[in-house]
């Protein structure tokens, strides 16, 4: 079968991506410091402030993280074709058959799977809600980091409550970033076995791979 | 009658010396300048100040002991003397229908002049039999009292938020002062207790300017509620530094680190407790050693227990919590991995020892 290369993803959406990975996992595991520092001393007089540096990091990468999910935002309105909102919304009768049918291709019910340049209507819907979680994450966490800004306690309060119950919803949804990354890199490596699209290195380059002359494929 | 301030003034317990002396302690609580201290005292001396009505609903009278005990008797007598207390059940020699009458004689003198303190929360199940004095309701009393007073004070946390009996599952629908008054102004002086001083500075405050100070979302005045414990901590540092008390009476907790790891919720509880102290000796629960339990925050019964834990430790149904079931399963799991390595060592030494070394 002959192939083309097709360029899909911009320059500006694989750079958020990669902001946006590696600003979770800084996020986690400094996170998971804050939580726990188990880097306990009984040391003084040093010049050592291991927690200060690891919420220093912690809220770098969390304006990394705000600044990520603001352009993917800007992105989903005046990106190319596949990274607008709706190319992922199952809002078209295409759009509607391709959610249903990646569940059957993704559960084994069936073989075939319609070649799509952007992401299949399941992902880009999970990606979607991945950015309503990560927008409560960064509103719980500006919330923390300024607890005394009216501004933030007036976002913070009626949707997370306390500064205690925000700690807490914060620490929860964090968890959901931890099994997005497995599923995604799982449905990645499944993917990329699966057709030989070039799926994982696309959002390196740019590029995908697409049978020639396929009248299923959306150029 | 409340006593003027001549006669409090010439006590030999409360002189013109201390009066100023906690005028002065209050104005610094306020953040006011030496400049206004003055006003101050005018407004404490001022014969016309407005009483006040003082109720008690569901509550421990912790609050009212907290204010009465303060070692510094300037404090105490300034609250009790000069805010003309006219009404106060705890305090108050009368009794039973005397009691009543000197109610409803300063809710009619005074109406819309007075002061109401409110300490204790109010239930409203059951349209509110669950607390009564002289046969009505809490929620009765309150709406009377609230709605003909200049403006309500709530007192401690069950006041300002339903406190310990609002807690999960709140049997008698408790609330705070500002879920059910909504016609006069209404500000929370939070904590369990209070610190007297906050208590003070928001009446003077009130005397002096006519008006309650400025409140933070929760109804807290800022003077008071308006910054985190953790950021004004003596103990900072040494979260900074990963100094920490990992348990009561280790190392780190007889140095007097940090008390995040046990427990301590300062990074999420706004109060003066660092600055203003209790007791007017300088002691605050994080200085002498425990962690903040968050009390001058919405429903700290629920959301800060465990008290000795950083996030509840969510028990999952079925199970004995996550790190029990983790720790009981991943013995298993090596036991398993153990038996299969021993199994397989045990295979490869017999293959070796009926087919001889050659065979290698």
């Amino acid at each position: 079968m002959n192939y083309e290369k097709k360029y899909v993803w911009s320059i500006l959406f694989r750079l958020c991506h990669w902001a946006f990975a590696l600003a979770i996992v800084v996020l986690v595991v400094t996170g998971f410091y804050i939580n726990d520092p188990w880097t306990n001393t009984w040391l003084e007089n040093s010049r050592t402030f291991p927690v200060a540096d690891m919420r220093y990091y912690h809220f770098l990468a969390g304006f990394v993280f705000t600044a990520a999910v603001l352009v993917r935002l800007i992105l989903y309105l005046i990106g190319n074709r596949q990274e607008r909102i709706f190319n992922a919304l199952p809002v078209t009768p295409g759009n509607v058959r391709n959610f249903f049918s990646t569940f059957a291709y993704y559960g084994y019910a069936t073989d075939s799977h319609e070649e799509r340049l952007g992401h299949n209507t399941l992902a880009g819907l999970t990606y979607l809600f991945t950015y309503a979680v990560a927008a409560a994450q960064l509103v719980s966490g500006f919330y923390m980091l300024y607890p005394e800004s009216v501004t933030w306690q007036s976002w913070g309060l009626p949707l997370f409550g306390t500064q205690q119950q925000a700690r807490f919803i914060h620490h929860l949804l964090m968890w959901y970033f931890l099994i997005f990354a497995f599923v995604h890199l799982y449905l990645l490596v499944w993917n990329d076995v699966r057709s030989p699209e070039g799926m994982i290195s696309s959002i390196f380059n740019g590029y995908k791979f697409k049978p020639k002359h396929d009248g299923s494929a959306k150029a | 009658m409340p006593i003027t301030i001549n006669e409090f003034i010439d006590d030999p317990k409360c002189n013109r010396r201390s009066f100023l002396k906690a005028c002065t302690i209050t104005a610094a609580a306020l953040g006011l300048s030496d400049a206004m201290i003055p006003r101050l005292v005018e407004a404490a001396a001022n014969p016309q100040r407005p009483p006040v009505v003082w109720l008690h609903f569901q509550e421990c009278t912790g609050c009212t002991e907290s204010l009465v005990r303060g070692s510094h008797p300037d404090i105490a007598r300034l609250i009790l003397d000069i805010i003309s207390l006219d009404y106060h059940e705890t305090l108050m020699a009368a009794a039973g229908h005397q009691a009543e009458k000197q109610l409803h004689e300063t809710m009619e003198k005074y109406q819309g002049k007075y002061l109401c303190v409110v300490e204790g929360g109010i239930p409203t199940k059951d349209n509110g039999i669950y607390c009564k004095i002289a046969g009505r309701t809490a929620m009765d009393i309150l709406a009377e009292v609230s709605s003909k007073s200049a403006a309500v004070i709530a007192i401690g946390n069950c006041a300002t938020y339903g406190g310990i009996q609002a807690a999960d599952p709140n049997p008698t629908g408790a609330v705070g002062v500002w879920d059910l008054v909504h016609d006069v102004p209404v500000i929370n002086v939070a904590g369990c207790p209070p610190n007297p001083i906050s208590f003070l500075g928001t009446v003077l405050h009130y005397l002096t300017f006519k008006r309650l100070p400025p409140t933070d979302q929760l109804g807290r005045p800022l003077f008071a509620y308006g910054r985190k414990i953790h950021d004004q901590c003596e103990r900072r540092a040494h979260f900074d530094e990963g100094r920490f008390a990992e348990r009561f009476g280790d190392t780190g907790h007889l140095a007097g680190y940090c008390l995040y790891k046990v427990g301590c919720k300062g990074p999420e509880t706004y109060a003066n407790c660092p600055a203003v102290r209790f007791n007017d000796v300088g002691v605050w629960p994080v200085g002498v050693g425990h962690g903040c339990i968050g009390c001058t925050e919405p429903g700290f019964w629920d959301t800060m227990t465990p008290f000795y834990e950083r996030l509840p430790n969510v028990p999952i149904p079925g199970g004995g919590g996550i790190v029990a079931s983790a720790e009981s399963t991943g013995k298993k799991i090596l036991a398993v991995a153990g038996a299969a390595v021993g199994i397989h060592a045990a295979v490869g030494i017999g293959k070796r020892i009926v087919k001889g070394k050659s065979e290698k």
